[in-house]
């Protein structure tokens, strides 16, 4: 046997060893499995242009998508808010992959519960399990507030969130003035971004609808994040920002604490996060500003209706981005931007000039949500670089069309392009007869890298297989610091990586770059 | 000899021009300009000496002295070997306070030696004194002959200790070196007619590559490239080639002068950076060649190679030269590239407003005053002070200088190349002038300029500009050169 005591082999090493090696043989002989010299031709054949031909006509099948559902969006806002449950009305197991996907994300534990509907519940309609689920939440895990959202199961029996959350009131399941805001998010339509987006307004129409507070009674920014995996370094950021400008500001949930508690012998269920009496000042806001837009179209609508001034961004990474968002907050709040921002903005330009040399030319495909994307490709357009492929398979045609006009502005944007609901499959084949130098999105992107060997740079939300990345700020100048940083250290690290063999490639192995 | 003697051998150099013309006792005091304390300056001759020698691939280069001296320049420069790595090792006796003290240094090298002939057995050692062992008196001639002896190899001291003057200095002890212990110790059994040195050729990042095919071509032999990717034989046996090119002739003169003394070697300067000089080369080398007994048919041959290569090269460069055309160019280097530079970006279309012509010869000189018509054009040297006024006043589009300057140009937001010895892309013969030029290209048209050009859309006060919303096109707004802050960055 290949396993000893003295030396344990782990399973990648073991299974490369003879004995499971002509075991594998014989199962694939077993299995009738078309030989490797096929697999090899048909995976070679994947990567012609022919192929892509037919694999950007495809039309009922999405391979690999590049978004995930509402409800997600929806558990993310709510755990922006002080000791909010999130309550998912539907069945368990899409509340189950929530919580997994965003505690793989941010490594934090995540809470959410759903009203656990089953087959009579779907037969019968979700009433009673509303009103038994709000009762043991409110019992079990005594929350201030719980969020309301759905799955695709109660909206397809068309469930009324708005009755259901009264009746489950009248029979005592929450106390009568107990705050249940609730947004419809069905995952059949849009993306997490909308459910973000109909689980904030909800939240905003809850607290808002019967209040007296008018727009504008107070000097207060309202700021939306959006959905943002990584709240937890970008909106420490933006408050030491809007600090540092002397801006009174309330974030209209604030993620950062709940998803980076400290260890400390303390279990926190819920951490920090927007008050109650926060979110209802709120609508005395002079403006409400939202750093992704795509994000917040609904919520700005709402903000806009009761009467608030609105203006949105799309993630503000970079120098003009960066500009642009201070500006507004400057002539929204009449404060000055000090000199200390001055500074940092200096540095992020100097830091970009000590490091042109490398970026310019660099080709670049992008994937992820369409704030983000945008975001980057502006940045990396900034350096000098070139964002090829832009794909989003959440973005629509709108942004599409915002995309190209990013392009155009630039004379790096010629040859690149903004792909609408387009999954990573479709980003394969682009990236097999278009190479670019690197690609830049999250963890998904690694199955991309290893069929094409184009470097991953993981910089958005979901990172599973790296950690700690969304504990550093990617907005602002300091953001867009780090963000330089990661795009260069992956360039550095290729250049070492092709110039390290001994003897044989190692002439350019340089201790200086 | 003792180490002034040396000293006072190297300065007396007849084939520079500048030295021929001096009195008999204003040479005696040597070339070296003298050190300005208190002054930023570049590195010392220990520093000259190991730049020269270092490249010699196959080679264990030991420094006798405290750690850092090594420690602080180990790899620093991209020559490129296509065989043993062995000079990219770090080998150091790093005597500590006891051994200073005690005066174990003389022993803790003969040891050191011994380890390194045990585990690496390489054809040669080259020992570095430095300013501490040169200082207690440690004689490592001494020490480096019993060694030889001993291990049955050469062990070459290579006397030139920090504090006995600048790095050209160093540059050519280490040339004497060359000439004093190794060439000529082994002969060779395969001479051709052929044969030829190239001298002051570093093949930094491998650029070296890009002609030596060329010349292999046309059948020629290089028995020496030195120090460039050479191995201890191929330098030991150099005094049996017909012809010598001098490359930087500023670091090595006195070694091609002295091979032509000794050995009746024919040398001429030449350079491999731009299309013309490239081809001037080739054309130097077959020439001496022919005059030294080739058959005169390799000039046909060469003008042959020369005609297809040159098209090729004009080929490439045409779609570059449109986007540099008219782009002013700030040369700030020295020596052999003062004017070989400058031929090979006037090809490309480009100005140059200005090329520093500090430590060049003064035949470096007249090659730079012929390729840009006007005096004013050089320049001896320039105060960062002065760099930073004329980049800041948008004299020039780029500046192309070595790594030492290069903060005076970002901070004067002006793009800027590294053409000296810490950069990372070939730049030699016909292949590597495309290359000079797609990163002139990449450089001066690079977005992160005119971003940092266009002024912050605020006022001083953080108060927002009118209509600064989104500045369309670039404004210079140049902030004021604080005092002093950048004499620091001087060049070497």
């Amino acid at each position: 046997m290949p396993q000893s005591a003295e030396k344990i082999l782990d399973h990648g090493p073991l299974f490369r060893e003879p004995e499971y090696q002509e075991m594998f043989a014989r199962k694939k002989a077993c299995d009738g499995a078309a030989s490797f010299d096929a697999t090899a031709l048909q995976g070679e054949y994947t990567k012609g242009w022919e192929y892509r031909e037919k694999n950007f006509a495809r039309e009922a099948l999405v391979i690999n998508p590049a978004k995930a559902c509402q409800p997600l969006g929806a558990v993310f806002a709510a755990a922006g808010f002080e000791k909010t449950m999130s309550f998912v009305h539907g069945s368990q197991g899409c509340a189950a992959y929530f919580r997994s996907h965003l505690s793989r994300h941010f490594k934090e534990p995540c809470t959410a519960v759903s009203s656990s509907m089953t087959e009579d519940a779907a037969v019968f309609g979700g009433l009673n399990n509303m009103i038994d689920g709000l009762a043991n939440c409110y019992s079990l895990y005594q929350p201030k507030m719980i969020a309301v959202s759905t799955t695709c199961m109660a909206e397809v029996i068309g469930d009324d969130l708005h009755g259901f959350i009264g009746n489950a009131k009248a029979k005592g399941s929450v106390p009568e003035d107990f705050d249940v805001p609730f947004a419809h998010t069905p995952s059949f339509v849009g993306s997490h971004i909308d459910g973000y987006d109909n689980s904030i307004r909800g939240i905003l129409e809850h607290f808002w609808k019967d209040s007296p507070t008018v727009a504008g009674s107070s000097e207060t920014i309202n700021i939306v994040p959006g959905f943002d995996g990584f709240c937890v370094g970008n909106n420490r950021e933006l408050a030491r920002i809007l600090g540092l400008m002397g801006v009174s500001y309330t974030f209209i949930g604030d993620a950062a604490d709940q998803f980076d508690t400290p260890s400390d012998g303390e279990y926190r269920m819920y951490d920090g996060g927007t008050t109650i009496d926060e979110l209802k000042a709120a609508k005395g806001a002079k403006a409400t500003v939202a750093l992704q837009h795509w994000n917040s179209r609904k919520t700005l609508d709402y903000a806009a209706s009761v009467g608030q001034e609105t203006a949105s961004f799309h993630y503000p990474l970079g120098i003009r981005a960066t500009d642009e968002l201070l500006m507004k907050v400057s002539a929204l709040s009449g404060k000055a931007i000090p000199e200390a921002l001055r500074l940092e903005r200096g540095r992020l330009v100097d830091a970009m000039a000590d490091s042109q040399a490398y970026l310019h030319g660099k080709r670049y495909a992008i994937f992820g949500d369409p704030d983000f994307v945008q975001a980057m490709a502006r940045f990396i357009l900034e350096t000098g670089g070139e964002p090829v492929h832009c794909l989003s398979t959440n973005g629509g045609k709108e942004w599409a069309e915002d995309m190209q006009k990013l392009f155009d502005g630039s004379p790096f944007g010629k040859d690149c392009k903004a792909h609408e609901h387009k999954d990573l499959w479709h980003l394969r084949s682009l990236l097999f007869t278009e190479p670019v130098d690197f690609v830049v999105g999250n963890s998904h992107g690694k199955y991309l890298e290893r069929d094409t060997k184009t470097p991953l740079i993981r910089l958005t939300f979901p990172i599973f297989d790296r950690h700690h990345h969304h504990r550093f700020p990617v907005i602002g100048y300091q953001g867009g610091l780090r963000v330089l940083t990661t795009l260069l250290d992956k360039m550095f690290d290729k250049l070492d990586a092709e110039t390290n063999i001994s003897g044989e490639t190692d002439i350019s192995f340089d201790l200086t770059r | 000899m003792s180490l002034k003697a040396r000293i006072a051998t190297v300065f007396d150099e007849p084939a520079c021009p500048t030295n021929r013309e001096k009195s008999e006792t204003v040479r005696k005091k040597g070339c070296s300009k003298p050190l300005t304390p208190g002054a930023a300056a570049g590195g010392c001759a220990f520093d000259g000496a190991k730049i020269v020698l270092q490249p010699v691939t196959d080679v264990a280069h030991l420094i006798h002295g405290p750690l850092a001296c090594e420690g602080n320049s180990w790899d620093n420069r991209h020559a490129a070997s296509s065989g043993s790595d062995l000079w990219r090792r770090s080998f150091t006796t790093d005597l500590s306070e006891l051994d200073i003290v005690m005066g174990n240094g003389e022993k803790k090298l003969f040891k050191a030696i011994r380890t390194i002939v045990e585990r690496h057995d390489p054809p040669a050692v080259f020992v570095y004194s430095t300013c501490v062992t040169a200082l207690i008196g440690d004689d490592i001639t001494a020490v480096c002959k019993r060694a030889g002896e001993r291990f049955g190899r050469p062990v070459i001291p290579v006397e030139a200790p920090g504090f006995v003057g600048s790095k050209n200095l160093g540059n050519r002890l280490a040339g004497q070196t060359l000439l004093d212990h190794i060439i000529g110790t082994v002969e060779p059994d395969d001479v051709t007619p052929y044969d030829v040195n190239i001298l002051g050729e570093y093949n930094l990042v491998g650029e070296f590559w890009f002609v030596k095919p060329l010349l292999e071509e046309l059948g020629i032999r290089l028995r020496a490239v030195i120090p460039g990717d050479a191995r201890y034989r191929d330098i030991a046996t150099a005094h049996r080639a017909k012809a010598n090119m001098m490359v930087c002739s500023s670091a090595l003169i006195n070694l091609a002068r002295g091979m032509q003394e000794r050995w009746g070697i024919p040398y001429f300067e030449g350079s491999f950076y731009g299309i013309s000089d490239t081809s001037a080369a080739i054309r130097g080398i077959c020439g001496l060649l022919v005059e030294t007994g080739a058959p005169a048919e390799l000039l046909d041959r060469a003008e042959a190679l020369i005609a297809r290569e040159e098209a090729i090269a004009w080929q490439r460069i045409a779609p570059l030269k449109p986007r540099l055309a008219g782009k002013r160019v700030l040369l700030n280097t020295g020596g052999v590239k003062s004017w070989s530079v400058v031929n090979a970006l006037q090809e490309a279309g480009m100005e140059v407003i200005r090329t520093s012509i500090k430590k060049s010869t003064e035949e470096d000189k007249a090659r730079a005053l012929a390729a840009l018509k006007d005096e004013k054009h050089l320049f001896d040297r320039l105060a960062p002070r002065e760099i930073y006024r004329m980049l800041a006043d948008g004299e020039a589009d780029i500046m192309l200088s070595g790594g030492r300057t290069q903060f005076i140009a970002l901070k004067a937001k002006t793009p800027w190349l590294d053409v000296n010895q810490e950069r990372h892309h070939p730049y030699a013969g016909y292949e590597g002038i495309v290359e000079l030029l797609k990163r002139i290209d990449l450089a001066v048209n690079s977005p992160v300029f005119p971003a940092l050009r266009a002024p912050t859309p605020w006022d001083e006060e953080g108060r927002l500009l009118e209509g600064a919303d989104r500045p369309a096109e670039v404004t210079p707004t140049f902030r004021k050169f604080a005092n002093g802050v950048l004499e620091d960055a001087d060049d070497c």
